[in-house]
């Protein structure tokens, strides 16, 4: 040791760390100690294993940035999930997450949303990242996210004891696959490529000079970058597979060393070669003949944060426009007379204009009339022509329940609606119907009051019979004068087509008209 | 053996120089950094550290070139290299490779 303890204490001073009462590891001994918690170190990484390399790598590349870059460290978070891997959050001397199983990347998206200047760098294992939180993975990518996510894959369930997992080569060994893996792996950059990540890279760990560089550019990509790493399990996969020497006992204690070389062997760098033939090439004893690598996808695309704000910038452009035309809404007297909590069901067949008719009435008492009004609809999974059914709430003091108890008002215009609501309608309710469309049964009930127009035939009359509903909305609106007409008129303007307006006023007039004649 | 021929700019040719720092202690003795080594001047050593592992010693430290790869691969902290300077070719110790003769 050369350095003595002037540099130990010097680098102490530097760093401001204190260190810990208790603790294993002499801080400050190495230079990569300022990144490292000390007090967790030394880690649990077994003999061989690829992961402290790949923690080296990233710390390294890191440095570098913090150096040659001008990156403050303060702004870089790192998140990961459960695994060995994920344990790297806990190690590093960063702002860190070590969140639940497969879910790093959504904690990183939420982190990034929430603070886009961060760095968030995600690191986690192939279980996390391509097994539970594989769909996790495909999403992010898909948005391009600002976030770099480094997945190192071991090819199995290195933690709890070598299962086979998401990523392990198909006729590889593990121990629940004796016999060889019968299925197939995920190829991790190009899922990411086909996500729509937006840059793609896989090393193995023994390239780790050309890894630190690939990281490097990984985390100052705008969009969403993946870096796969490909790291020895020394204890659980290289046991059951040949780069490992298996349990040959004169290779015991180096088996993670004997994957290396095999790495050295077999890695093959293609920077050029499409993602989909990026293989790990395995025969059928489980020995990998070939690990293509290199960066094989960097592309500028705006990422989500440019999206959100470009989205934004025009939603508010259009609020703005329709902003414009709701001020210039009618102002009409606020009603004085006090409305009880009143239930109207609208029944018939889809196209009818069931649900804009509920809309209308809501509207009116909302918007027009200062009275309350909740609007929740039913309808079958047809568009048009299937069974359809709104109902409205009206009352001039807040409604506490949005769905109908006991409706004392119905606008039915199918037989299928009367037979489905008829029955519910409170005694002495009102039921208005097409009586073109609704036959009255021998057994209707005589507790209500029934009354009927020819709607459909109404607004035939004037020229659409898509109007029908319109008309039946006047009828409505004369007989149990809960909503103003004016107010009506006012909602009904608003809500259908331009062309239309003229049309479906005079149908809303007719009806109105009918309605006014009628002996409550 | 002296040297009859010398490239001219031989006083201008400048080596890296490294100087191999080892945290005995935090080795756990997987031998990524012997393995790795382009100049080969790492080697198991008989000693043992609290862990029970044989950490690496220098054998040849004069050739060390500062690349750094030992520190990069080395999994658990345990190695890292100083900027030793630059010297000219004289001071390196030069490895001596004799054909078998006969």
């Amino acid at each position: 040791m050369s350095t003595g303890e002037m540099h130990r204490s010097e680098r102490l001073r530097i760093l401001n760390y204190d260190t810990p009462a208790v603790s294993d590891w002499e801080t400050g001994l190495h230079p990569m100690d300022d990144l490292l918690r000390g007090e967790r170190l030394p880690h649990i990484w077994c003999q061989g294993c690829g992961l402290g390399t790949a923690l080296t790598s990233f710390i390294s590349s890191l440095k570098w940035l913090e150096k040659n870059r001008g990156w403050d460290l303060d702004k870089v978070a790192v998140v990961s999930g459960i695994g060995c891997t994920g344990r790297i959050a806990g190690y590093v001397r960063l702002d860190s997450f070590h969140t639940t199983h497969g879910r790093a990347i959504p904690f990183a998206t939420g982190l990034k949303i929430a603070n886009p200047d961060l760095k968030v760098i995600v690191i986690s294992g192939d279980g996390d990242i391509a097994g539970i939180g594989g769909n996790h993975l495909i999403h992010a990518a898909r948005r391009n996210l600002s976030i770099t996510v480094v997945c190192v894959n071991n090819f199995n369930y290195g933690m709890t004891g070598g299962q086979v997992g998401p990523t392990t080569p198909h006729e590889a060994r593990a121990v629940t696959a004796q016999y060889g893996n019968y299925e197939f792996p995920f190829n991790l950059p190009y899922l990411a490529t086909a996500s729509g990540a937006s840059f793609v890279a896989r090393w193995t760990v023994l390239h780790a000079r050309r890894l630190t560089w690939t990281l490097r550019n990984a985390l100052t990509h705008s969009g969403f970058s993946f870096v796969e790493i490909i790291a020895p399990c020394s204890t659980a996969y290289a046991r059951w597979n040949p780069e490992g020497k298996g349990l040959d006992p004169e290779n015991l204690r180096r088996r993670g060393l004997e994957v290396m070389k095999h790495y050295q062997k077999v890695g093959k760098i293609d920077h050029d070669v499409h993602p989909k033939d990026a293989h790990v090439k395995v025969n059928n004893q489980g020995e990998i003949l070939e690990i293509i690598e290199g960066e094989f996808l960097d592309e500028t695309r705006p990422d989500f944060k440019e999206a959100i704000n470009q989205r934004a910038d025009l939603a508010e452009k259009y609020w703005l426009s329709e902003k414009g035309t709701l001020d210039k809404r009618k102002v009409l007297t606020s009603r004085k007379k006090r409305v009880p909590r009143k239930e109207i069901q609208l029944g018939g067949f889809g196209g009818q204009g069931i649900m804009s008719a509920g809309k209308i009435i809501g509207m009116a008492a909302a918007v027009f009339n200062n009275l309350q009004a909740c609007f929740t609809q039913s309808y079958g999974p047809e568009a048009r022509g299937g069974a359809a059914g709104s109902q409205v709430v009206i009352a001039s003091s807040p409604i506490h329940h949005p769905h109908l108890t006991q409706p004392t008002s119905m606008i039915i215009m199918s037989q299928g609606a009367y037979d489905k609501y008829v029955a519910d309608l409170a005694p002495g309710g009102v039921l208005l119907i097409d009586d073109e469309l609704v036959t009255l049964p021998a057994d209707h009930r005589k507790d209500i009051k029934t009354f009927g127009i020819s709607a459909t035939k109404i607004a035939e009359q004037a020229g659409n019979n898509r109007a029908a509903n319109t008309a039946m909305l006047g009828f409505w609106t004369a007989v149990e004068g809960i909503v103003d007409k004016d107010a009506m008129q006012e909602s009904i303007a608003e809500s259908v087509p331009p062309k239309t307006i003229k049309l479906n006023l005079d149908v809303f007039e007719a009806g109105h008209k009918i309605g006014l004649t009628i002996d409550k | 053996m002296p040297l009859w021929r010398q490239p001219l700019d031989r006083d201008r040719i400048l080596i890296r120089h490294g100087i191999v720092n080892i945290i005995d202690d935090r080795c756990k003795g997987c031998g990524f950094c012997i393995e790795f080594c382009p100049q080969n001047i790492l080697v198991i050593s008989n000693r043992t550290n609290t862990k029970g592992y044989h950490p690496p010693e220098v054998i040849s430290g004069m050739n060390c070139i500062n690349c750094g790869l030992c520190a990069l691969l080395c999994p658990d902290f345990a190695i890292y290299i100083e900027d030793g300077g630059e010297h000219t070719p004289e001071n390196v110790v030069p490895i001596h490779r004799h054909e078998v003769q006969g």
